[in-house]
């Protein structure tokens, strides 16, 4: 009988970074990135474990937008085409390093691991969203949603429109490719605002999280902490509170997994290492040197004198690692069952594309915890926060506390001197967006493909990866033409709609571009 | 400074002609957005003949409404919006439209030149604020181009709504616009606890600790909150963001800004009959259809014998070439210490 629960959450998420107006373009490399490095590696991981007959439970967010650029035609013909290219690569790389046994047993892992992705990836006929809905359906993996275009809720508090039609078009876009309502959301960035479960509610969204503060800090007191959920007082929606000691084992830069020095080195790549003659037809077209995801190299060290890879190494130290991680959860949870009347829950949530994408052997690892979670003992058992609250229907009522789990705690890392200035023109564009819906309650033809696309450009703009990027002060300039583009044509969109002249020629185009969304329903905004 | 007003009673009289205009032509084509009215009108830029002549153009005027190339610098509506950062801190930012400083000004005649920008910031926690019961406020003295503020509240677990507006030189302040209401997080675990649910402050003490991750050990007093702080505050544990931007894992810094490193690969190329086999230390290799071949290799220090062998492909002829080739790398690392003399 087990004495309490691990509930591992992995959100996955990627901007919307769709440019068919261009053959190649660097910020679609993130989804090619992510989908070789970590979506793929992590349905081979539930695929071995589900015919090795292993019982297991994930809860996964899928962005709407991810979901989106997953089952976009052009982004799977592009990607065969992205991961061919590194085929190519990896065949001359074994040439190349011919006289270099430690390299070329490691130009021979990347062949396998890119032809076992396009493998993979064709035998899901490319749609990789199937392969996680094959999972939920045996009942492993819980899908969850999340704002339809990853909009940073508490600064949209005063157009609670806007949050609105981020949950409602996020749930119904759920509801299109998996045949029924989402249960849960992950809140992107985490990020709550006291009042807003009630929109979850609207949506029969029945669970969300939050990180430590927002349960801890919530009135009244929690008598759990965060070791069991909580009902937002007034709508019942139940909030589940991050454990930042299972946190920190795998997120700190300083004391996690990741940093241990036997593991593979993200920040040294051939992209950036090989001569540029030959590596130059496998970076991006313009000449500028990027990741390929070739990297010979581990961790090695504080310093930057590095050593070769060595697999067998880094799986010995994943699988360590996975039995500490299991170890210090035994443990936790035995000293919590100790003291409280029901069966503890932790709630260890990490964005998916640490697993793989930054941290190689994070599938492996996370391979190594469900494994030995299943098989090595029995304090300790996997769940989903649905599976949870129906065993657990009794919580205590707080209000949770305004929190995010970005830098500090709140909302700084979106409202700095760097982003502020976005917020005057998204909140502008809510406001006429309500405008909108309230004068045309029920358009057709043109003024409704005219409505629908503007508030595909509102949701777009509200994106909250752009103010974050412009935070970290890298890439600006991509953040802030996507704002500013999304923006513009939101604005032209709301000039042609009152002025009852739209450009149907223009608006063709961009519905082409930004296609996200293709069953909007632009009256969700209100 | 009657410069400036000049400026501005310009711009406001252009906003307002345009708005006028607007009105005027709804519905037409070259209906323009006052902002670029007004640029037109002071810059001195005006419509070419060419663009003339393409705007009455009446069956291709679809396609010509121009793509604005900039976000609007105002919306033309007074509005005040305020924002929580965090326990402390509040965003504010507001528009004040051109009318509404003319009725201002109509009104106060020269008292509006004398009076001072300012916002007012008010707690009405816990009310139903109606302009004058707030429990209290404080003043943040603004400039007139400003248009957005950062607050210090130094108020966590609060309510706040925010005026901007006039400070008269009699002490009187004329709100122009009114924020929404907000509220601050509390930096720390609530005072009040559910008689239903209630739980013995030490044990409080316990899981609030672990809930930040700082172990089972019971924390008490100050020390234990600063930790608690330190830990959500640091940025270790924060969500690195959009996932493809930044790691959690450290990227190691350089010490200093020069480096160097130095590598050596080699070419082996040639060519012989396209049907002919070629074998490379003994691989066979393949050949491009002239019969052309390069192979590209990294060297690594130590010598290399290379036997290339070609073979006819009826086997009768056979040639071989060996080229030798070795590597000895040295290095030197030299740093110099330079004084800062003048």
């Amino acid at each position: 009988m087990n004495k309490g629960y691990l509930c591992l959450v992995l959100h996955g998420h990627l901007p919307f970074v769709r440019h068919p107006e261009h053959e190649n373009f660097l910020e679609e490399d993130w989804l090619y990135e992510a989908i070789t490095e970590t979506y793929l590696p992590l349905i081979s991981v539930f695929e071995k474990l589900v015919d090795d007959g292993i019982d297991f439970r994930i809860t996964m967010t899928l962005s709407p937008t991810l979901i989106s650029m997953l089952s976009d035609p052009l982004l799977q013909e592009r990607y065969l085409k992205h991961i061919n290219t590194l085929i190519e690569l990896s065949h001359k790389e074994i040439e190349r390093t011919n006289w270099q046994p430690n390299f070329q047993s490691l130009a021979i892992m990347y062949l396998n691991l890119f032809c076992k992705a396009r493998e993979t990836f064709e035998k899901y006929h490319r749609n990789l969203v199937s392969a996680f809905k094959r999972f939920q359906d045996l009942g492993k993996l819980e899908i969850i949603t999340c704002g339809a275009t990853h909009g940073y809720f508490p600064l949209m508090d005063v157009c609670k429109e806007s949050v609105r039609a981020q949950v409602k078009v996020a749930a119904n876009h759920y509801e299109s490719v998996f045949g029924r309502k989402p249960r849960g959301i992950w809140l992107p960035e985490c990020g709550y605002y006291p009042g807003h479960d009630e929109i979850l509610k609207e949506a029969g969204i029945r669970f969300f999280f939050s990180d430590s503060h927002g349960i801890l800090h919530g009135t009244p007191r929690p008598k759990y902490g965060v070791f069991a959920p909580v009902y937002c007082k007034g709508t019942g929606v139940a909030c589940f509170g991050r454990d930042l000691e299972s946190s920190k084992q795998v997120w700190s830069s300083i004391e996690g997994y990741p940093g241990d020095y036997n593991y593979r080195e993200f920040y040294r790549d051939i992209g950036f290492d090989l001569e540029y003659d030959y590596i130059r037809p496998y970076i991006h077209p313009d000449g500028v040197r990027i990741n390929t995801g070739i990297k010979y190299y581990r961790i090695t060290g504080p310093g930057n004198i590095k050593e070769p890879y060595n697999p067998e190494w880094a799986r010995e130290r994943a699988a360590q690692h996975a039995g500490n991680f299991m170890f210090n959860r035994q443990k936790q949870i035995e000293h919590l069952n100790g003291f409280m009347q029901k069966k503890p829950i932790l709630v260890s949530p990490y964005d998916a594309e640490l697993f793989g994408h930054w941290w190689y052997e994070g599938p492996m690892w996370l391979d190594y915890v469900i494994r030995k979670i299943s098989c090595d003992q029995d304090e300790v058992r996997l769940i989903t926060p649905s599976e949870y609250l129906e065993e657990n229907p009794r919580n205590q009522v707080i209000i949770p506390s305004m929190s995010s789990w970005g830098w500090k705690g709140y909302s700084e890392m979106w409202l700095q001197g760097s982003n502020d200035w976005v917020y005057r023109h998204l909140h502008a564009a809510s406001d006429r967006m309500t405008e909108l819906v309230k004068s045309f309650s029920n358009a057709d033809g043109l003024l409704r493909r005219a409505l629908n696309q503007a508030l595909r450009e509102l949701l777009l703009a509200q994106s909250s990866d752009w103010a974050f990027i412009l935070g970290t002060g890298t890439h600006i300039s991509y953040a802030v033409r996507r704002t500013k583009d999304h923006l513009l044509r939101f604005n032209r969109l709301y000039d042609d709609i009152k002025s009852n002249f739209i450009d149907e020629e223009w608006l063709s185009d961009i519905e082409y571009k930004d296609n996200v969304f293709p069953g909007i329903d632009y009256r969700v905004h209100q | 400074m009657a410069i400036l007003r000049k400026i501005k009673e310009k711009l406001s009289a252009i906003t307002k002609k345009s708005v006028k205009k607007q009105k005027e032509v709804v519905g037409k084509v070259t209906k323009k957005t006052p902002v670029s009215e007004m640029k037109k009108e002071i810059f001195g830029e005006h419509v070419t003949a060419v663009e003339q002549s393409k705007y009455s153009h009446p069956e291709s005027h679809r396609a010509r409404r121009p793509m604005p190339q900039d976000l609007p610098y105002q919306y033309g509506k007074d509005r005040i919006v305020l924002m929580v950062r965090d326990p402390w801190w509040l965003h504010t930012y507001w528009e004040v439209t051109g009318p509404t400083y003319d009725r201002l000004k109509n009104d106060l005649k020269d008292d509006f030149y004398k009076a001072k920008r300012l916002l007012r910031v008010y707690d009405v926690t816990n009310i139903i604020f109606n302009g004058s019961n707030a429990h209290r406020h404080f003043d943040v003295y603004v400039s007139e181009q400003t248009t957005n503020w950062y607050i210090d509240t130094a108020g966590p677990g609060r309510s706040w709504c925010v005026d901007y507006g006039l400070l008269l030189p009699d002490g009187r302040f004329i709100t122009i616009v009114r924020s929404n209401t907000v509220g601050t997080p509390i930096d720390g675990p609530s005072w009040i606890t559910d008689e239903e649910w209630m739980i013995p402050e030490e044990m409080f003490a316990r899981l609030y600790g672990m809930g930040f991750g700082l172990g089972q050990s019971s924390p008490v007093g100050k020390a234990w909150q600063e930790r608690v702080k330190q830990a959500l505050f640091s940025g270790v544990l924060a969500s690195p963001g959009m996932a493809s931007m930044a790691s959690p894992v450290k990227k190691g810094e350089k010490e200093r800004k020069f480096w160097f490193v130095l590598d050596c690969e080699l070419i082996v190329y040639g060519a012989t009959e396209p049907d002919a086999k070629v074998t490379v230390q003994g691989k066979e290799i393949k050949l491009r259809p002239d019969g052309s071949f390069t192979l590209r290799y990294a060297l690594p220090d130590g010598k290399q014998v290379i036997p290339v062998k070609a073979v006819s492909s009826d086997e009768v002829e056979e040639r071989t070439i060996t080229p030798i080739v070795s590597r000895e790398t040295k290095s030197t690392n030299l740093a110099k210490e330079f004084s800062k003399e003048i």
